[in-house]
């Protein structure tokens, strides 16, 4: 009984907020002390469609920003996490990778904005796939180091020895066996880059209009109701992906274990 | 560490993607802060580092911070190992083992977001404590958010940290076979005090050190909660570096850039003090 009331606890404080965040989403005046909005609209949700819509400019622009985040980290780090592994400095390197990771994205971006800005690159969509790169390429090594196992070094080396090339070897066996810890890299680096806000408005000077910066534009500009649908949108894909992901996660944070 | 023979492409690569940028950006900020850059500098001075090491404020947003964290990360870890300890077969099976990955798909700027909607004084937890009668006017109801003790940014931080913790846990407790240790101890005689005390949590903690320090720096160095749920006085450390350098009087900015420096050179201290240690300890037991 005990241990149901509880559970029922746990429960209601993860899924308050987002069913909070949905009805916010269909408010249109909130005044005190009524619990739920007292007025309602869809017009928000309806205005989502139109692409003229600064939410749905705002919504397309995280997506590619976050899926060619996404990618290039994961591509440059399981080419480097492979070196990695097998180099004599691999604790060193891997040491090193946490590094971005300590500095905190805004610390990050106050220190880096001057070459940013000296290059063209601030206040640009490009500037902040950089910025937003040069944070989750270090994590994606952390991730991936994970998949070299000497298991998979003996399979590599089996694969040679039985005439098999380097691109054969990287198709037929490492990529297959790499599918999990790939996905889970780029799902990673993909929710780091779309749930990022300081680096994303420092380096974007403001005007690269990320979900997030939307979330603050609404907050700063006192409408709570687009911003709980801006956050709502936010939530939604990345609740999707974790649900997808999560026995990616299980799977790798169990090797992670094993690896400490 | 590394002889120039070693030296490879892929290292060189390597470097430059992800040590150069912070290199050249402590380098830019190092200099800026001692006088040498800048537009409104003349040349080298310490005054900019005299004036922030001797300015009381900063001392308060770093102590502010690394308080703000410890509380943060404590209370996680405690609600974290009382769900792992009681409930490791629902967090593995059922309805809590899928709940509790959601909150890992909340953003930061959301969870502040939500706590400011939900605990500030016009919030819903004040609209529900008035409709039933506990509280009679607007006022009556605590100052959670944008307070002086940092409640809103502790709520929203362990908001965030707790699922994450109780996952690691979980897997450690799974992997250690803690369940088997904890049968033994049983078997021999302990009590469940004893077995708690004396075996389950020195397993989970000892393996989870290196995360919570993780966790630890990780609210330290948040941007987003301290910026929608903190106020003015104190400030978090990432707030006050980020207010100095975006000041329209440029002045500001060598202090902002002596701030960062401090403040980073404190999280390495803090990660390889805290991994130099360990590593030591471990020797020790050996």
């Amino acid at each position: 009984m005990r241990k149901h009331i509880g559970q029922s606890i746990v429960g209601f404080i993860i899924l308050f907020p987002i069913v909070f965040l949905l009805i916010l989403s269909f408010g249109k005046q909130w005044f005190y002390p009524h619990i739920l909005p007292n007025i309602w609209q869809t017009s928000q949700w309806e205005s989502l469609f139109s692409p003229s819509f600064q939410l749905t400019k705002s919504l397309g622009l995280s997506l590619l920003l976050s899926i060619s985040v996404g990618l290039v980290s994961t591509v440059t780090a399981f080419y480097f996490s492979k070196k990695i592994a097998y180099s004599y400095n691999k604790t060193t390197w891997l040491s090193l990778a946490y590094v971005p990771y300590l500095l905190s994205p805004i610390i990050f971006a106050v220190l880096i904005h001057f070459y940013f800005l000296k290059t063209g690159l601030s206040g640009s969509l490009l500037g902040v796939i950089i910025a937003q790169f040069l944070i989750c390429f270090p994590f994606g090594i952390i991730i991936c180091s994970t998949f070299w196992t000497s298991q998979i070094q003996s399979l590599e080396n089996l694969s040679f020895t039985l005439g098999g090339s380097t691109t054969q070897t990287l198709k037929r066996v490492l990529l297959p066996l790499a599918k999990s810890t790939l996905l889970l890299c780029f799902f990673q680096c993909f929710l780091i880059s779309w749930f990022e806000y300081g680096l994303t408005h420092f380096i974007g000077a403001g005007k690269v209009k990320t979900l997030t910066v939307s979330v603050f534009a609404y907050v700063n500009e006192a409408n709570p109701f687009l911003a709980a649908l801006a956050g709502f949108l936010l939530i939604l894909p990345s609740i999707l992906l974790l649900l997808v992901n999560k026995r990616l996660i299980f799977k790798t944070s169990k090797k992670l274990a094993d690896y400490e | 560490m590394f002889s120039i023979k070693q030296i490879t492409p892929w290292k060189t690569a390597l470097f430059i993607l992800m040590l150069l940028p912070m290199l050249l950006g402590l380098g830019y900020g190092l200099l800026y802060s001692f006088g040498v850059i800048g537009l409104l500098n003349t040349g080298f001075t310490t005054e900019h580092w005299s004036d922030v090491l001797l300015n009381f404020s900063f001392w308060k947003s770093l102590l502010f911070s690394f308080g703000i964290g410890l509380i943060s990360v404590g209370i996680s870890l405690v609600i974290a190992l009382w769900m792992v300890v009681n409930w490791h077969h629902d967090l593995r099976k059922g309805k809590l083992s899928t709940l509790i990955y959601l909150p890992l798909a909340f953003p930061a700027t959301v969870v502040g977001f939500f706590i400011f909607q939900s605990f500030s004084k016009a919030g819903f937890w004040s609209r529900f404590l008035y409709q039933i009668g506990i509280i009679s006017k607007i006022e009556d109801f605590p100052s959670l958010v944008n307070d002086a003790y940092g409640i809103g940014i502790i709520l929203a931080s362990s908001f965030i940290i707790t699922p994450f913790l109780s996952l690691i846990l979980k897997g450690i407790f799974e992997n250690e076979h803690v369940t088997k240790f904890q049968q033994i101890a049983k078997s021999l005689g302990a009590s469940q005090r004893q077995v708690l005390i004396k075996v389950t949590l020195p397993i989970l903690l000892q393996k989870a050190k290196t995360s919570l320090l993780l966790f630890l720096i990780f609210v330290i160095g948040s941007y987003e909660i301290p910026l929608l749920l903190g106020r003015q006085n104190p400030k978090m450390i990432t707030v006050a570096i980020v207010d100095k350098a975006q000041r329209f009087n440029l002045n500001d900015i060598p202090e902002a850039y002596a701030m960062a420096i401090l403040y980073v050179l404190f999280l390495l201290f803090l990660f390889f003090g805290f991994q130099r240690l360990a590593k030591l300890k471990t020797k020790a037991y050996a």
